[in-house]
């Protein structure tokens, strides 16, 4: 069978997948799928046969996970969901980020409340990683406006880097067995310390296969014209690290805004990086006027990215899981919004086209080309 | 003919799939509560999508007993008596 794009887009009303040949010149969709439930997270999981799998947040009656073995004509549930162990006392609210860990038929989920589980079995059972989700910084993070919530989940080799709100960025080195904060240089413009030891409000951390040890933050900026305690504190919302996370560094010089959501890195060249920058009090474009940015100075400089976006009177939000790319020679960027479309980028951001117009509102938005 | 002495939990039509289809399931339980420990060991999956994994009813499930929210009652310490009727039903919400 040829290879074909696919997209998985988790919205308030429930998952929706679209298909389109490697031409990405029209996409047709299905959905939604899960009953109309809050989608939160997703991953294609192109390890052997390629899997779908959903988080499907039902106010009602919990949690669950949706799997797919047919590129998302149909999704079941699996046999489990996480859950904290009944001694713990925590409840899980939902489930915000799925990945596909070490091993074949490894899952991690990172949960809300800010938690991590590790599945064996593709979904079908889970346990808890004790490592951060007992973490004596645990019952000290505060939920952010989205809840308390672990967003990302990195794997570099050996090490697992984690991005909680608000929490921070958390590191293990062995694995996933211990973690310890890792926020040096990562400000905070809502508490007295600029520069605490956790509590930040990460929203998305991305790296590159090729880049070991690199990687970019889309921090909770919006913090320059701060006039409390501590002062302000201008560029904290757009980072870099260059030692495996240990240490980070501004490089929000040259963006209209350093708030925003989603930061995603240019399958082919670890040097190029997309934001979308939002006016930090509404967390919408800035003037009602969309625009990625695209550095491909890894951060030194930064470039406005419009052509067919709309030239006013816009005012989406695009959230942190709503942005991805794909990995074909030219690749193509998709971006969802609060306002339910789906956007395309083509030639790595040059050209935006609108997929789909009317969709429910945009949660996550993954690509795989399988 | 003799009234129905059996105890009934009513499962709503979303939740029937994971109790092979039932309808209704019987208990013998004394009390909600103990109902729904009961309810915990036969059908652990049902039991997962009524309440949390602290034992705590979903805030969006309403339990009653005949027609009596629990909350009016005794709460998951409500007394079962021969004939009563747990209804578990999803609340009313929009959005």
């Amino acid at each position: 069978m040829p290879e074909r794009v696919i997209l998985t887009i988790g919205t308030r009303k429930g998952l929706f997948v679209a298909e389109a040949p490697k031409t990405r010149r029209k996409f047709s969709l299905r959905g939604p799928m899960g009953q109309g439930v809050a989608v939160y997270a997703t991953l294609i999981d192109t390890r052997g046969t390629p899997r779908l799998y959903a988080s499907s947040c039902n106010a009602f009656f919990g949690m669950k996970v949706l799997r797919s073995t047919d590129l998302g004509k149909t999704f079941k549930e699996t046999k489990s969901a996480p859950a904290f162990p009944k001694e713990d006392g925590r409840a899980l609210a939902n489930i915000w980020s799925l990945e596909a860990g070490p091993g074949k038929k490894d899952l991690w989920a990172g949960v809300e409340p800010a938690s991590l589980f590790r599945s064996a079995d593709g979904g079908d059972s889970w346990e808890l990683v004790p490592g951060i989700s007992n973490h004596e910084h645990a019952r000290k993070w505060q939920p952010g406006a989205g809840g308390l919530c672990m967003h990302t989940i990195l794997r570099d080799g050996n090490r697992v880097h984690l991005g909680i709100s608000t929490g921070g960025h958390y590191l293990s080195e062995d694995g996933g067995a211990t973690f310890r904060a890792s926020n040096q240089g990562v400000g905070a413009g809502f508490s007295p310390d600029p520069y605490p030891e956790f509590g930040q409000c990460v929203h998305k951390i991305a790296g590159h296969k090729d880049a070991p040890g690199r990687f970019y933050m889309q921090n909770h900026g919006g913090w320059g014209e701060w006039d409390g305690p501590g002062g302000r504190r201008p560029d904290i919302g757009v980072l870099r690290s260059d030692d495996h996370g240990r240490s980070w560094r501004s490089i929000a010089k040259g963006l209209p805004s350093d708030f925003g959501f989603p930061i995603v890195v240019h399958p082919h060249d670890a040097d190029t990086v997309y934001v979308v920058p939002l006016e930090p009090m509404t967390r919408t474009c800035p003037g009602g006027i969309p625009a990625v940015w695209r550095s491909e100075d890894g951060g030194g400089s930064w470039r406005r990215l419009v052509r067919g976006l709309p030239k006013k009177d816009s005012f989406f939000t695009v959230l942190r899981d709503a942005m991805d790319a794909d990995e074909l020679k030219s690749p193509a960027l998709y971006f969802g919004t609060t306002t339910g479309q789906l956007w395309i980028g083509r030639d790595g951001g040059e050209q935006w086209d609108c997929l789909f117009d009317s969709l429910p509102p945009i949660n996550c938005v993954k690509v795989a080309v399988v | 003919m003799s009234p129905d002495t059996t105890i009934k939990i009513l499962v709503p039509g979303p939740l029937r799939s994971y109790c092979d289809g039932a309808s209704e399931l019987p208990t013998s339980a004394p009390s909600v509560r103990a109902a729904l420990e009961q309810l915990e060991r036969s059908h652990p999956t049902l039991h997962r999508n009524v309440c949390d994994e602290t034992g705590a009813v979903r805030r969006h499930i309403n339990v009653f007993v005949n027609d009596s929210h629990v909350r009016d009652r005794e709460g998951l310490d409500t007394v079962l008596v021969p004939g009563d009727v747990i209804t578990i039903l999803p609340a009313v919400s929009g959005g």
